[in-house]
């Protein structure tokens, strides 16, 4: 029976070996996402939107002298044991230029700790939105092109007491997302001279948050901010609080800008409830983003296509400008979107190219902002306020 | 690919076959042993993992640390720590017989990894300790995890070597026979209760143990590495895999187990691109796939508990 396994195990290694060998003149860069676990509804969507902009630059030339760029989808499973052994395998296995991923900020943490950071391999996560991120003594070589939970919980704060909401309760998921989000909603909604008559955290996947609700609601605020997923408990929560009449008003993070409320609840019931979400600053940048990937067959409103686009064409931006030299790649990445140089919308691969080869400065503007890194690889991001209208959401203020 | 990039990979497999055959191990000597059913191995993993997180990393706002001790330090504070939860919940749960107990201590997993999550003057909530110490962790990526490696072997080597010196002394021979028949144990006047409460508190510990190396393998550590799938099933399948009851199966189960899980993704990824992402379930197929199969044609695992004196001669297969 051993010598069975050994054999199993023996023919593992040899099918390692056989999948090692890249084939000649292909550029790989890493898509590490949590395909299974508990974003798995979401990853598909996510990967799919990185390889529309992996097809766009085959399609328009290939980088460098005409090489194709392929897509390795890694499986991070969303915890840290997981995304360490998808990003040893896309480092070291594949040899890959530069990472898109993970999507879990647990899974960064960790992959970046123990993988990328010592290899030097360039990553930019689409998700991964814990603070934590910010503070990691990464040799830059870190990214997001998703803003920070703090980033969008103040700016809601802000843009939530110019509305003029003045008391409100809040209700979060226990995770790194929305405790994130919530505690510098807090922060800066008090700061602001709001009031929080609410604050507590709940867990996912329960049946029933109508206990959670009813103390949220003793607190007397007639308005709740949810910091949730709009296709998992925040549509529950969501539900339960227009049934029993709660709360009059309702605000969401971008989590809950989802069509399933819509959907499920109908528009018409959800006719007091704004959410935030970010948005491109051009706004042609986001309309190019939706066509093309309506296109592919996507759905260019699901939650992290635009930002795992732009994470995987600013990677493609930088492998073209470092000249395919992997550990050149973190530091061209900062001058293909630093806000310099000539603009480049989503899918304008060959006129990059163009200017990349006269030398010439350009400056990525994406599906889901600007993405002008600052010194600790974070992006500021774009935050519009949107309402429930007949034709889905529709903004109705930008957020500062 | 280069020989370099498979070194690489090699290593840090190894480092986490390590890692997780501690785990494997401690387990062992709760269910090899002893027979008591802890589904719980996430919650002592994880007040490993925190505890020498908090004694070893720099200061943090919001939450306790800042001690920035040495590592071994904390991998010492790990296991104590392990032990002195273990004991309480030992001490109330042991009464519980296998399956009560199962029940009982998954209850207990799941109310540390919940504490851990929310309480953020404590472990930083949902968000983690990043910064912690990696031994070694300044030299290049490849030295880097070599000498990590060795620590980790190092750590397994000793590990092992004192569990297997009690599974063959008398307190070993002792825990079976409780094990396997209680009541003849009791007649005979072990102190049972206490004898448990001795295998929990070991084992507890060597998991605390384990959930520190992984930490500061990581140089960090966030709610989301102490999931129950990932921190107490898979270890139940390697034990159970490998043989309980056996430390070097613990240890080769854990291989096993492991290495079909991380390479089978690289067999996967040779599928056409369409099916790359549903792909990746194949992983999870297979491993349940492989515990229904040596479940059903080797109960006793790859490395069966060895058997000694009357009980090889009678060949009956202990529980």
């Amino acid at each position: 029976m051993k010598s069975k396994f050994l054999a199993l195990a023996g023919g593992l290694l040899a099918a390692t070996a056989l999948a090692g060998a890249p084939a000649k003149a292909d550029v790989k860069i890493g898509l590490i996402g949590g395909v299974s676990g508990p974003i798995a509804a979401m990853a598909p969507s996510m990967i799919d939107a990185a390889q529309l902009a992996f097809q766009q630059v085959n399609e328009q030339g290939g980088v460098l002298d005409g090489e194709k760029i392929v897509g390795v989808v890694g499986d991070s499973a969303c915890n840290p044991q997981g995304g360490t052994d998808a990003a040893t395998k896309a480092v070291n296995i594949e040899g890959v230029s530069a990472i898109v991923g993970p999507h879990c900020s647990g899974a960064v943490l960790a992959a970046a700790g123990s993988v990328t950071i010592p290899a030097g391999i360039a990553v930019v996560t689409p998700s991964g939105t814990s603070p934590e991120i910010t503070g990691l003594d990464d040799k830059d070589t870190v990214f997001r092109t998703v803003p920070s939970d703090d980033y969008q919980g103040r700016a809601l704060a802000r843009t939530l007491k110019e509305q003029g909401y003045e008391k409100v309760a809040v209700a979060y998921i226990n995770n790194d997302y929305g405790t994130g989000l919530a505690n510098a909603f807090k922060a800066e909604f008090e700061a602001q001279g709001g009031e929080i008559a609410g604050f507590a955290a709940h867990e996912d996947g329960k049946a029933s948050y109508r206990s959670n609700l009813a103390e949220l609601a003793d607190g007397g605020a007639d308005t709740l901010v949810i910091f949730d997923y709009g296709d998992g408990t925040g549509l529950t929560i969501l539900r339960q609080a227009l049934e029993n009449g709660f709360f009059e008003k309702f605000v969401g993070g971008d989590g809950m800008k989802s069509d399933a409320p819509i959907k499920e609840l109908g528009a018409e019931n959800l006719a007091t409830f704004v959410a935030s979400s970010p948005v491109g600053e051009k706004s042609d940048a986001l309309a190019m983003f939706n066509d093309a990937f309506k296109a592919a067959g996507g759905d260019p409103d699901a939650i992290f296509v635009t930002t795992s686009y732009d994470a995987a064409f600013l990677l493609a931006l930088a492998v073209e400008k470092a000249g395919g030299d992997k550990a050149g790649v973190p530091a061209a990445l900062r001058e293909v979107s630093n806000g310099e140089g000539e603009a480049i919308l989503p899918g304008e691969w060959e006129k990059a190219k163009a200017l990349i080869a006269d030398g010439k400065a350009i400056d990525y503007k994406g599906a889901a902002g600007d993405h002008n890194f600052d010194a600790a690889g974070d992006v500021p991001g774009t935050y519009a306020l949107f309402k429930v209208g007949g034709e889905g959401f529709e903004v109705i203020t930008e957020m500062k | 690919m280069e020989l370099i990039g498979l070194a690489n990979y090699a290593l840090f497999m190894a480092i986490f076959i390590g890692i997780y055959a501690l785990l494997a191990l401690g387990l062992n000597i709760q269910w090899g042993f002893a027979g008591l059913f802890n589904a719980g191995i996430a919650g002592f993993f994880a007040v490993g993992a925190y505890t020498s997180a908090i004694l070893t990393s720099p200061a943090a706002d919001g939450r306790l640390g800042g001690f920035e001790l040495p590592f071994f330090v904390g991998w010492f504070g790990a296991m104590v720590a392990a032990a002195l939860i273990a004991w309480p919940i030992g001490k109330i749960c042991l009464r519980f017989r296998s399956d009560y107990l199962a029940i009982a201590t998954i209850g207990v997993a799941e109310i540390i990894r919940l504490v851990i999550k929310s309480e953020a003057e404590l472990t930083n909530s949902a968000r983690g300790i990043t910064g912690i110490p990696r031994p070694f962790g300044d030299l290049p990526y490849v030295e880097s995890q070599a000498a990590y490696l060795a620590l980790v072997i190092a750590v397994l080597a000793v590990a092992y070597l004192l569990v297997q010196r009690q599974f063959n002394a008398p307190w070993g021979r002792m825990m079976r026979a409780i094990r396997d028949n209680e009541l003849a144990a009791r007649a005979m006047g072990k102190n049972i209760e206490y004898r448990r409460l001795e295998a929990f508190i070991f084992g507890s510990a060597l998991m605390g143990l384990g959930g520190a190396l992984f930490a500061h393998f990581n140089r960090s550590i966030t709610p989301e590495a102490i999931d129950p799938m990932v921190a107490t099933f898979l270890v139940w399948i390697m034990l159970i895999l490998g043989g309980s009851g056996n430390n070097r199966g613990a240890i080769l189960g854990t291989a096993v187990v492991w290495i079909i899980w991380s390479m089978s993704e690289i067999a996967t990824d040779q599928l056409p691109h369409e099916y790359a992402v549903k792909a990746k379930y194949i992983r999870l197929f297979l491993i349940g796939l492989m515990l229904q199969l040596v479940l059903r044609f080797r109960p006793e695992g790859l490395l069966p508990e060895p058997l000694r004196g009357k009980g090889r001669a009678d060949e009956h297969s202990p529980s």
